[in-house]
């Protein structure tokens, strides 16, 4: 049954186990259980995957609506080569405490650069938000 | 009781809409009721005994929170009342061996705490389950099990229950009628760590496959098994029209439990959590119902690979009465026992998702509607113009194929746009005769019109870039070329009574743009300034007039020719960069081969009339340019068709000689050209050898011949000269 040929559709991805991107930079991997024509997602069993570095950890945060213009992207993970990864898997603690050392390391990093600039008489305007309009 | 709310509890999940799924449901029912009457037969009395005494607990059976509920009651009450209970043992609990099963599955694999997304099921069993709530009715079921408790057990219930006056028999049967024993089994690891979600990942259900069969088996050999004294009884408690003294049999249909998709099956949200798989008494009867009770049970349970579990599960020896639900799962578990050993790489096969389907066929539906309407259009070659061209392409490649190999290949599968006649056009505001105002008429797709904002600005009076001005009529006049293009293939697929209205309004619409290609064409000698020139400045402008070219009259098409050719040293100093003339050398070709001789003459002046501010005859550069070389080989060649062909030519005075003449020049020209300089044309036609033949000496002509390079003539030339 080939909905739409031709096209890019989300009907035959339904029931399926999909990584999805959204805009806030939050990775979320779950059964896509339904859409709509704004590709708002429904996602069952959804896990809210934290990556740092090499490491990993998953948040399991239950069924998820998303509304579509958050979406970045979303692809199918096959099953069979999920647990092929390189990376490594961690305890939820753990990884929160690393993305929270990431997160200062990279404070740090911008606070000296803008400190550098503002030394020699330039000042960038951050983006306080992923999206930039 | 369970056995009458069930229609009512499924039935909420459900949607109208799926009626025959329903009939299944029903019928389904049906054998669950018949299968709680012959389990709950035996209580009866004792039913009756407890309804007197305490009607409340009963009534708050079926729903799953005052399930939940009262199974705590019955753990608190069971603790309470420990020391009153008869049992050897704390095998108060009876559970529904479905549980045993995954008990097993569970013991098996208690040292795997790292959640894999594989068995999601699993996860969202978890999940689902108040974790409080169940972990206590673990520890009460996983508690050791010393000895095998059958049918004797129903007994020892009854008995039990009598007994058990006082606690309204709570203690044992977790408060619910429904239950005829709950048994205590191995604490799960789930129970004891609240951070272990699933500690059964993985299990191994390859023992469960000998023991389905052996469980089938034993049910369908054995139907002499069900007490009989159960089916005959009546239970005036359970008013059921549909009870029939027969044996219970397992479901008929053969359905799998968890289709994809459009199953209408929807699993309550309270299913249960894996057992302990060390159940050692897997006969109890097999389908205690609590409440409704999810089919699944944690199906990723019964489906994952992996090897390990090795007959713990012990095949109860005697009556099986399956829970038809139960009954259905394990007959399935049967028959994808066989595929599952045949591929064990799926850890998670989409049959066994009890979720799958929730978005129904019809809602599927609904949503490619809407996305089917935005497709909409009067026009899709138009509209949709890359995926028309390219599935037009690709349908011509297959039916090419197909012609050479003989095959037939089905269709690609094509998306057929909704093409309607005429699009409803909203008019987002209404003007009344005789009001003051607007009525904004608005609605989602035309929304309120805010200002009434016309442009009343013309672009020629606007400031004045003429480049600006030339591109914006160029796209004008491509908007109109597409249309005319569009008339011209509807015309071709019209039947032919139709033809004349369409060769009209093509000509109309054609002679529109050529109307405004050449306006300001004739007046002024500047070439900067001449707006057509202009347009052939611009790539986009020298697509449109070769586009446009096999459209126009004769008359029209010549007075576009002779302006390029006037004017072609301007051209081609202007086409240095874009180097894109060449894509009007097809059309006037072709156009050049329906040229008449003086018309042929006519435009060949224009090439070697000498220019006023260069020594160099247009001719001359035309040679050093591809498109000039081009054009002119082409002019040459026909001319020199028309010579050599027997139609009459009706030359004007003065041709023959201005022919010859033009013919010396060039040969002249070429000669005089170095090498180096001389272009290579699009298409060296093959009879321009022989044109020189006619006119020159041998010597000349084998310069010639070197330098134009034509080394698939000298046979030709031979022949002729």
């Amino acid at each position: 049954m080939n909905y739409m040929p031709g096209t890019a559709s989300l009907i035959q991805d339904i029931d399926k186990k999909h990584l999805v991107l959204l805009r806030d930079g939050r990775t979320l991997i779950g059964y896509l259980r339904s859409i709509d024509q704004f590709a708002n997602l429904v996602l069952h069993q959804t896990v809210e995957r934290i990556h740092v570095g090499k490491k990993y950890g998953d948040i399991p945060r239950g069924i998820f609506v998303v509304r579509g213009e958050n979406v970045v992207l979303l692809g199918e993970i096959d099953l069979e080569k999920e647990s092929d990864t390189p990376l490594q898997q961690v305890s939820i603690e753990e990884i929160l405490e690393e993305q929270r050392v990431e997160q200062q390391a990279k404070h740090e990093s911008e606070k000296l650069k803008v400190q550098a600039l503002k030394e020699r008489g330039l000042s960038i305007p951050r983006a306080d938000t992923l999206d930039e309009y | 009781m369970a056995g009458s709310s069930d229609p009512v509890v499924l039935e909420d999940y459900l949607l109208a809409e799926d009626a025959p799924l329903l009939e299944e449901m029903a019928e389904e029912d049906e054998e669950i009721d018949l299968y709680n009457d012959m389990t709950f037969g035996l209580d009866r009395d004792s039913m009756e005994e407890e309804v007197a005494k305490a009607p409340a607990p009963q009534d708050k059976d079926p729903e799953p929170s005052p399930m939940d509920k009262s199974i705590e009651e019955g753990t608190v009450m069971e603790e309470d009342e420990s020391k009153a209970v008869e049992e050897p043992g704390p095998e108060a609990e009876e559970k529904p061996s479905i549980l045993e099963e995954m008990d097993e599955a569970e013991e098996e694999h208690e040292g795997e705490p790292g959640t894999q997304l594989e068995d999601y099921g699993d996860m969202e069993e978890e999940g689902e389950l108040g974790a409080d709530e169940h972990e206590e009715v673990e520890v009460e079921v996983e508690e050791e099990e010393d000895e095998e408790e059958e049918e004797e057990d129903e007994q020892e219930e009854g008995e039990q229950q009598h007994h058990d006056d006082g606690d309204s028999k709570e203690q044992n049967d977790l408060g619910d009628p429904a239950v005829m024993r709950a048994v205590h089994g191995k604490p799960t690891l789930e129970s004891l760590d609240s951070a272990v979600v699933d500690s059964s990942i993985g299990s191994s259900w390859e023992g469960y496959k000998a023991d389905d069969l052996v469980l089938a088996d034993v049910w369908s050999s054995s139907p002499g098994s069900i007490p009989s004294h159960r089916m005959l009884e009546q239970s005036p408690m359970m008013p059921r029209s549909l009870y029939s003294p027969r044996p219970f049999t397992p479901p008929r249909r053969a359905s799998p439990l968890f289709t994809p998709s459009q199953s209408s099956e929807y699993t309550s949200p309270m299913p249960f959590r894996p057992m302990s798989p060390n159940i050692r008494t897997p006969t109890q009867p097999l389908g205690m119902r609590f409440g409704p009770m999810s089919p699944s049970l944690d199906p990723s349970l019964f489906f994952s690979p992996s090897a390990g579990l090795q007959g713990k599960f012990s095949v109860p020896s005697h009556m099986t009465q399956l829970h038809p639900q139960h009954q259905r799962i394990l007959n399935q578990r049967q028959q994808r026992g066989q595929v599952q050993s045949i591929s064990p790489k799926k850890p998670w096969s989409s049959k066994a998702d009890p979720y799958a389907g929730l978005m129904t066929l019809k809602e599927k539906d609904w949503v490619i509607k809407v996305q089917m309407m935005q497709l909409q259009s009067e026009n899709p070659h138009l509209d949709d113009y890359y995926y028309q061209a390219y599935y037009h392409q690709l349908e011509r490649k297959q039916a090419e194929e197909e012609l050479f190999g003989g095959r037939s290949k089905q269709e690609p599968p094509k998306l057929v746009t909704p093409y309607i006649q005429k699009m409803e056009t909203h008019d987002s505001v209404v003007r009344i005769a005789g009001s003051l105002g607007q009525v904004a008429m608005s609605t989602c797709y035309s929304p309120r019109r805010a200002i009434d904002a016309v442009h009343h600005v013309l672009l020629e009076e606007a400031v004045g870039n003429q480049r600006l001005r030339a591109l914006d009529r160029i796209e004008k006049m491509f908007l109109q070329l597409l249309d005319v293009e569009e008339t011209q293939r509807k015309m071709t697929l019209a039947p032919e009574e139709q033809h004349p209205r369409f060769q009209e309004k093509k000509s109309h619409e054609v002679g529109r743009i050529f109307h405004t290609l050449k306006t300001g064409a004739c007046g002024s000698e500047e070439e900067a300034e001449d707006e057509f020139l202009q347009v052939l400045c611009v790539r986009k402008g020298k697509k449109l007039t070769a586009r446009l070219l096999p459209h126009l009259t004769r008359e029209q098409a010549e007075g576009i020719l002779v302006a390029i050719t006037r004017h072609l040293p301007f051209l081609m100093r202007k086409d240095v960069l874009d180097e894109s003339l060449p894509v009007l050398y097809g059309p006037l070709s072709e156009m050049v081969g329906k040229m008449t001789f003086s018309e042929l003459i006519e435009v060949l002046q224009e090439l070697t009339r000498p220019l006023p501010d260069s020594l160099e005859l247009p001719l001359t550069m035309a040679l050093k340019n591809q498109f000039g070389i081009s054009l002119l080989y082409s002019l040459l060649s026909h001319g020199e068709k028309l010579l050599s062909s027997d139609v009459p030519l009706e030359p004007h005075s003065g041709d023959f000689e201005k022919w010859t003449d033009t013919v010396f020049l060039v040969a002249r020209e070429l000669s005089q050209v170095p090498k180096t300089s001389l272009v290579e044309p699009l298409v060296l036609p093959s009879n321009l050898l022989s044109l020189f033949c006619r006119y020159l000496d041998k010597q000349t002509i084998h310069r010639l011949e070197v330098k134009m390079e034509c080394a698939s003539l000298p046979s030709e030339t031979a022949m002729l000269c």
